[in-house]
């Protein structure tokens, strides 16, 4: 221990469990950046800000129509998925076969302008966002955890667990793997890669949703809430870029290290742990932890 | 015709504090700063492709080191301070740089983004040095027995810098280090087949692109005379990649024109501070669609003249 007392197991256990619930958060993030990724291999820097203005959209429902969290759940997911689909429609579609240095360009120009446009039409304040999980701590063994821990940990999990078997067992997984591997091939096996491209952006901002709606008791809904999504690419990196199982882990691992960093450094290096740990992970692993080098084709 | 204009433009960028209200000068001044590190990153990534996302952090540490040589040693004459704070910084992209050659393309860019945030940071936590959050008032610089204390002597100051770097730009494109640099840019692995140094060259951008953000660090701190953490923000490096992305990739022209252009929107924009991303994040998105090559290449489309890069 650097600092104070030791700890004791159970509040060790607590940290490591909210650190497994934002690692969770960072692994949906992390997931949705790998599944554009992998169709277009184009990173989409506007992945925060379209969960941010999913889940809004989703806040706005309830507070207008009154709905049960479950309805807004929906709304969120179904806002993201249209807005997803116009967007890569409308202004992505056109530079695919650009360098992915431009779609780069186009999605950051894309993420200042939706961080905007929520500020015009819900101001840039906070706001509080109802929970799905009750708020009285759970004891487990000698060890208190908040239910909100568990639950956004077993959503989480859930969700994996369903995208996991979407891609292994239906059509549109295999062909979204295809195109991942590769895309000529793809396209010859007759396989249409733009409706791919399409699959691709609206699976994964409906994820991003789920991860906003998750997360939004927890952090406050804002508009500046879409920055997880930087951590989502930490931890992306971590379990090397493009893996699924390796994104998931890599949230994880991000999220336990992010918790228990403050207990042992200074507490005043937290926010950096994120950026700190990307650095180290990108100079001394480029891989990922488990990843091999790629050896480029000429 | 390129001698005409040249001269009419240097005509105006001397006279313009004659003829232009005080806070345009310093508006101009501020175009001039914003040039500089335009070219510096238009030689990182126009010339070698090597995206940055963290060039406000660079910009931050030539700030802070000018101000605080400034507030420690006031004797020191004001070139030296601006050396010092390129060179401080071009030692920081120098190490850097080495551990980023691994990677390219959005792995480099989320490096070089993280590398902002660390910036600032660390400006936040070095509060014995920097005053954190409070801010660091830099006195008026001097040169020989000269005060800098007027928009007017200040601008020339900046003007004067900015000419001799884009002198100094030129030449480092047009010569066998600017070929090498677009060799690089346009196939690494056919560069380095033809016996360019790809680790040399590519950490030779790096450092020069720091050391003209440092440089102008130096002159930001002169000019705005104020520095804090939260001036230095991510948003400021998405301006400057917005910058060289409307102005022009590979053209220092287009560097200055981009700084120009963004430079005075954002400013005619500061009384509409929450349409200013959605402006922004239009132009980023137009400029890419529509005009890849930036100002630049559509000023070549109009008047097509032979050998002329910059």
């Amino acid at each position: 221990m650097g600092e104070g007392a030791p700890l004791t197991t159970a509040a060790l256990a607590h940290v490591v469990v909210s650190g497994l619930a934002t690692g969770s958060i960072y692994a949906l993030m992390a997931l949705s950046l790998v599944i554009i990724y992998n169709a277009t291999r184009t990173l989409n820097f506007a992945q925060g800000e379209m969960l941010m203005i999913s889940t809004f959209v989703g806040w706005t429902a309830l507070q207008l129509l009154r709905a049960p969290l479950l309805v807004a759940l929906l709304v969120a997911v179904g806002a993201a998925a249209l807005l997803a689909w116009v967007l890569e429609r409308t202004i992505i579609r056109h530079a695919i076969s650009a360098t992915h240095f431009d779609v780069l360009i186009i999605t950051l120009g894309l993420s200042l302008m939706l961080r905007s446009a929520a500020g015009l039409l819900w101001t840039h304040d906070e706001f509080p966002f109802p929970s799905f999980f009750g708020s009285r701590p759970l004891g487990v063994g000698a060890a208190r955890v908040a239910p909100a821990s568990l639950g956004i940990i077993g959503a989480s999990l859930a969700l994996m667990l369903a995208l996991g078997a979407l891609f292994r067992w239906t059509r549109l997984g295999r062909a979204m793997r295809a195109v991942a591997q590769n895309q000529r091939a793809a396209r010859l096996m007759g396989i249409s890669v733009e409706r791919v491209y399409s699959a691709s952006w609206i699976l994964a901002a409906a994820v991003g949703a789920v991860a906003g709606v998750l997360i939004a008791p927890v952090v406050f809904l804002s508009s500046q809430m879409g920055l997880v999504a930087i951590n989502g690419f930490t931890a992306a990196v971590l379990g090397g870029f493009g893996s699924m199982p390796g994104a998931v882990v890599g949230g994880m691992v991000l999220g336990v290290l992010e918790n228990l960093a403050p207990l042992y450094l200074p507490a005043s290096i937290k926010h950096s742990v994120p950026f700190l740990v990307m650095i180290t992970i990108l100079i001394v692993r480029p891989g990922g932890l488990f990843g091999r080098v790629a050896t480029r084709k000429v | 015709m390129r001698a005409a204009a040249l001269g009419s433009g240097a005509v105006v960028v001397l006279g313009w504090p004659w003829a232009a209200p005080r806070y345009f000068v310093f508006l101009a001044s501020l175009i001039a700063i914003n040039a500089i590190v335009a070219i510096g990153l238009n030689l990182l990534t126009g010339y070698t492709n090597q995206l940055s996302f963290g060039h406000a952090g660079f910009l931050a540490i030539g700030a802070y080191a000018a101000a605080i040589l400034t507030i420690r040693a006031p004797l020191v004459p004001l070139p030296v301070t601006l050396l010092a704070a390129g060179l401080v910084t071009a030692a920081v992209g120098l190490a850097l740089g080495v551990p980023c050659l691994r990677l390219e393309g959005l792995y480099l860019a989320m490096a070089t983004l993280a590398f902002g945030f660390v910036v600032v940071e660390a400006i936040l936590n070095l509060d014995w040095l920097t005053r954190g959050n409070d801010g660091l008032r830099v006195p008026a610089a001097r040169i020989g027995p000269w005060a800098l204390t007027t928009d007017t002597s200040r601008y020339y100051v900046v003007v004067t810098v900015a000419a001799l770097l884009i002198l100094a730009a030129r030449n480092i494109t047009r010569t066998r280090t600017g070929r090498a640099l677009l060799a690089v840019r346009e196939s690494e692995i056919a560069a380095q087949a033809s016996g360019v140094h790809l680790a040399a060259y590519k950490t030779l951008a790096f450092v020069v692109s720091a050391f003209y953000t440092g440089v102008a660090g130096g002159l930001f701190a002169l000019v705005v005379g104020f520095l804090s953490p939260d001036s230095f923000d991510v948003f400021l490096s998405v301006d400057f990649v917005a910058m060289i992305i409307v102005g022009g990739l590979g053209s220092i022209l287009g560097s200055v024109m981009g700084a120009a252009v963004i430079t005075t929107l954002n400013d005619s924009l500061a009384g509409f501070q929450s349409y200013r991303p959605l402006v922004f994040g239009a132009i980023l998105i137009v400029s890419m669609l529509f005009m890849p090559g930036g100002i630049a290449s559509a000023l070549h489309k109009i008047q097509p003249r032979q050998g002329d890069r910059a």
